[in-house]
């Protein structure tokens, strides 16, 4: 491997056995798939060469953080998980009945959680989680009990300032029960003129009849790269509903992986993303219809500037025995300028009788009409643009039931 | 000899290359009403959207003054915090922006370009409820995003809510009473007349004897081809309820 980013993964201190063993199962799967290249499909419109020459290194320094960046003021009903540079904040969680919260360095050594690790998807199939497997130190597992109803959203909160020059690779175990229902919330924040890689990989395990929104905001830095991989498994008639907003980072990457395992399982993907100047920024999907009667929905808008390059691909697969299944993907994008690229990709593979699929995409520019409409009535240009490219992804905002949240989305 | 609010001289203006607008003439003076009648395809909505500035209706020659200013050099948004306002005869619909948020930025751009304080959400909210009352639009439209949805009467009551907030000199209301029921014609009318007096002007633009005995004009165009064939007063609009164009075309 000769990516600056891939270290000795000795250089961690405290390890078991059974932890080492991990990590080099992740090695092994990336020696032997390699990084991608622009010949990798999975890849194809994304070209991570720019990321592998970066000298990225890894902290293992456990205190990196004064504290200082978490004396913000809470105002929401959330319950809040910092992660500042990466390192999560030990510190006591005052959770509901229901609720389990476990640091991922203590879940390691738990035996529950270990059949839970790399188990929702195939380390060979994803590099970049199987570089943040080699260095499986940092995340946290929320694990939620059977019935158990947790009104307020989980907060994750990750502090990316001052992580110049760090490769930062989190995960995340979200367990939930039968019957339950949670909502988690990712925000990532990011403020520095130096490059980092932010690496997070979410393992996400939803029990029968078990509901799960799960919100992102990613802000990072413009100098930032952010690769993800949400990773779900579902079980009979349980809900996966992701929103996802991206205007940060120079290379962004959200992959999402999704196992509808059993019946009537169902999952929604709503992503809204704005990209500027150079960046690149990647929505890649693929959603498994293993059983009858599962459905899946997604639905991206993008608003495009400058030279920036989007790439929306998603992939629907249907097994045989996957009948009465309905699978939709909609892209509609925005453009500001001519220089901006879209790369939209829909994959349907559909190996049964009896379903309802759907891909679309479109794309256009400012609405003239509209613009005409704001302006005649006195709104300057330039801010009744903003008003319509803000309506854009409005559309995707108003899905949002939680309010507090939905406010977080809109905010710019 | 006090300015004309508005002046238009000898207007040719082309859309898609299209000569539309063949040579007008007209002079509006503060306080009046002007109403325009004139057959389907005309150029009324046109003549409206030169003088709002609308991008792709080219003035191809001729001069428009607005207040004693060059119009025709100003950006649409311009025109209108200097007091001019186009009801359109068909509102563009916005998904994504709600009516109170849009309300709001026209209200704080046009006070902001008079050199008003800007009004606070609390402030704004208090005026926009009485006017809404007013004109019989319930708070439950105000949530909603700008005309999408509106019935045709629904988007006509909104424009003259519009005016209601903005306060223009100037109005253009093109087919302000289309698709109206008779209560909500009056409900408009009635807005109106409230904003009529020696300082605002308005130029309505109209297919209908009837909008015209609810908000009596000052002067009668007949516009055809593209110009104005004949002007009088309101009885004008008499004869071509009941007699048509054809005669003043004939006339030219
Ligand atoms: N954007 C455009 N592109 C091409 N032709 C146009 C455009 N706008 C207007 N026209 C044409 O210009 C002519 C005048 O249209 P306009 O809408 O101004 O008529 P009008 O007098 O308002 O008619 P109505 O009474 O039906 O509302 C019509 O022939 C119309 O088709
Ligand atoms: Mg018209």
């Amino acid at each position: 491997m000769d990516s600056p980013l891939v270290k000795d993964i000795t250089l961690f201190l405290d390890d078991k056995p059974s932890v080492y063993a991990l990590r080099q199962k992740a090695k092994n799967a990336l020696l032997a798939t390699g990084f991608p290249t622009p010949k990798t499909e999975a890849w194809k419109y994304t070209n991570v060469k720019d990321l592998l020459n970066t000298p990225l290194e890894i902290n293992t320094d456990s205190e990196v953080c004064d504290g200082d960046c978490c004396q913000h003021h809470q105002t929401e009903p959330f319950i809040e998980i910092t992660f500042c540079q990466g390192k999560l904040h030990i510190e006591e969680y005052n959770t509901p009945k229901g609720l389990i919260i476990t640091p991922l360095p203590v879940a390691l050594y738990e035996n529950e959680y270990k059949n839970y690790l790399f188990n929702s998807f195939d380390l060979e199939k994803h590099p970049f989680a199987a570089l943040n497997g080699m260095y499986l130190e940092q995340g946290i597992c929320i694990c939620v009990e059977k019935g158990s109803h947790i009104s307020e959203p989980i907060h994750i909160n990750y502090h990316q300032h001052n992580c110049n020059n760090q490769q930062i690779h989190i995960h995340n175990l979200i367990i939930a029960e039968r019957d339950c229902c949670l909502e988690v919330l990712e925000t990532y924040n990011g403020d520095t003129s130096f490059p980092y890689l932010t690496n997070v990989v979410n393992e996400i395990y939803l029990k029968e009849n078990a509901t799960l929104t799960h919100y992102k905001i990613q802000k990072e830095a413009e100098t930032a790269f952010h690769i993800a991989l949400n990773a779900v498994k579902q079980q009979k008639n349980s809900q996966y509903k992701q929103f996802y907003l991206s205007n940060g980072a120079k290379l962004s990457r959200q992959e999402t992986l999704i196992n509808l395992d059993q019946e009537d399982a169902k999952a929604e993907i709503y992503s809204a993303y704005t990209a500027k100047k150079e960046c690149i920024t990647d929505i890649t999907t693929n959603i498994n219809h293993l059983k009858p009667n599962t459905y899946s929905n997604q639905y991206a808008k993008a608003v495009l500037e400058d030279s920036s390059v989007a790439c929306f691909q998603g992939k629907i697969h249907i097994a045989p025995n996957a009948i009465k299944t309905s699978g939709h993907q909609l892209h509609k994008a925005l453009y500001l300028n001519d220089n901006a690229t879209l790369n939209c990709k829909p994959e349907l593979e559909i190996y049964a009788d009896d379903v309802k699929c759907s891909h679309g995409a479109s794309c256009g520019e400012i609405d003239k009409e509209q613009l005409f409409y704001l302006t005649s009535r006195g709104i300057d240009k330039n801010i009744a643009t903003k008003m319509l490219i803000d309506a854009h992804l409005e559309e995707i905002f108003a899905l949002i039931s939680n309010e507090e949240i939905k406010t977080l989305f809109c905010r710019k | 000899m006090t300015v004309p609010l508005l002046e238009i001289k000898n207007l040719h203006a082309a859309v898609a290359d299209k000569e539309i607008i063949k040579g007008l003439n007209l002079t509006i003076n503060k306080g009046e009403v002007h109403a325009i009648m004139g057959p389907n395809g005309a150029g009324k909505s046109s003549l409206s959207y030169v003088l709002s500035g609308k991008n792709g209706y080219n003035v191809t020659k001729g001069s428009v003054s607005f207040s004693g200013e060059d119009l025709l050099s100003l950006s649409t948004e311009e025109r209108a915090q200097k007091g001019l306002f186009l009801s359109m005869q068909y509102p563009t619909e916005i998904p994504g922006v709600v009516v109170t948020n849009f309300l709001k930025q026209s209200v704080n751009a046009i006070r902001k370009a008079h050199k008003e304080p800007e009004l606070d959400s609390l402030e704004f909210l208090k005026i926009l409820k009485s006017e809404a009352t007013k004109l019989n639009i319930s708070q439950e439209m105000l949530k909603r995003f700008v005309n999408v949805g509106f019935s045709g009467g629904e988007k006509k009551r909104f424009e003259t809510l519009q005016i209601a907030l903005l306060k223009p000199s100037f109005c253009i209301l093109d087919e302000i009473d289309s698709g109206l029921d008779v209560d909500a014609q009056k409900i408009v009318s009635e807005g109106i007349n409230q904003l009529r007096n020696k300082d605002n002007s308005f130029l309505i633009i109209t297919h209908h004897e009837k909008l015209l005995s609810d908000i009596v004009p000052d002067f009668v165009h007949i516009f055809a081809d593209g110009k104005i064939l004949k002007s009088g007063d309101k009885t004008l609009a008499h004869i071509v309820e009941t007699n048509g164009y054809t005669q003043f075309l004939k006339e030219e």
